[in-house]
């Protein structure tokens, strides 16, 4: 796997890129903002559901989470560089493997929202609390991107513990 | 420099710096709180920008409350993080960058928070208000940037060894 990973980073030049002077951090300024755009566009929507900003239409806000979904996209593509440079402080490191989970459930819940309340949601009146069950989403979807963000972090902060990490 | 080096060996500033707990718990907050402002602040610029369809503006008064909620836990977790390595930050020419940036992204964003507040929706979409969010949106960009670049610029990591 860390061969495969390499081997891609090298191949496609992520890999001199993210060894150049200012790669790594370049990448790590477009994660955060990509970050950014994802907490301030679906955070907000989350937020708008969670009853903040009573007022606003969900229908026109809901329009704000296609830039998070390009926030996400940049995540998406600054963390694979990140992943591919250095497959060997990620894949063994338990912070990453719980952010990876946290991401699941964060994109199960997504998937949720979008099977069951999000025409209910849009159809709601901007003065009007959504249901129950749209709120638990978006309390799960704020909790999940909070945690991801912890996990970031985490990753970072303590390499790989090989001497303690019984699931690596 | 000697003033950084009596600081760093304060009991405060070697709890932020040795306790694991208080460095991560401020780094974590520090980030979190970083990414609610910044994404508060990019969502209401391009609502201003019409980047996104209009939605009423006035609510969003209830958003910017959370957003200096955060704003002052930046300021504390941010002043744990310098308490731990004072001369890390200090000494290192992006911390400056980073701090005018954040200064004048929060300027704006008061003063965006004023426009909407007192301003009506028609007024809200002069070619002005849009230059405003559109530098809004630079110098969040820029704060970002400088705040990554800060752990990747600095000479000098503890003033005491000088010492």
């Amino acid at each position: 796997m860390i061969e495969l990973l390499s081997s891609f980073s090298k191949f496609t030049g992520i890999y001199a890129f993210m060894n150049s002077p200012w790669g790594w951090p370049t990448a790590e300024s477009i994660h955060f903002l990509g970050l950014s755009l994802l907490i301030g566009c679906v955070g907000v929507f989350d937020l708008r559901m969670l009853g903040v900003g009573r007022g606003i239409n969900y229908l026109q806000m809901h329009k704000l989470v296609k830039i998070g979904v390009f926030g996400y996209c940049l995540n998406l593509t600054t963390g694979i560089m990140f992943l591919t440079t250095a497959p060997d402080q990620y894949l063994f490191n338990p912070a990453f493997q719980t952010k990876l989970l946290f991401m699941l459930i964060a994109g199960l819940n997504m998937f949720w929202f979008y099977a069951s309340y999000s025409g209910q949601v849009k159809a709601t009146e901007a003065t009007t609390s959504v249901a129950e069950p749209a709120k638990i989403i978006a309390m799960l979807s704020l909790l999940c991107w909070m945690a991801v963000i912890i996990c970031g972090r985490l990753i970072t902060y303590f390499r790989p513990p090989y001497h303690w990490c019984w699931f690596c | 420099m000697e003033t950084l080096a009596r600081i760093e060996v304060t009991a405060l500033s070697l709890w932020f710096r040795e306790s694991g707990l208080a460095f991560f718990g401020s780094l974590t907050l520090h980030s979190l709180a970083m990414a609610l402002v910044v994404g508060i602040n990019l969502a209401i610029a391009f609502r201003l920008l019409g980047i996104v369809p209009s939605f009423a503006l006035k609510p969003l008064m209830r958003f910017y409350q959370i957003h200096w909620i955060a704003v002052i836990l930046i300021f504390l977790s941010g002043l744990a993080l310098l308490l731990a390595y004072p001369a890390k930050a200090l000494t290192n020419p992006v911390f400056y960058a980073k701090f005018a940036m954040l200064s004048v992204g929060l300027i704006i964003a008061s003063k965006l928070q004023n426009l909407i507040r007192t301003r009506s929706e028609n007024e809200l979409n002069s070619k002005t208000v849009k230059l405003v969010a559109l530098t809004s949106i630079v110098v969040w960009v820029g704060t970002i940037t400088t705040g990554r670049f800060l752990a990747y610029t600095n000479s000098v990591l503890l003033a005491s060894r000088f010492f």
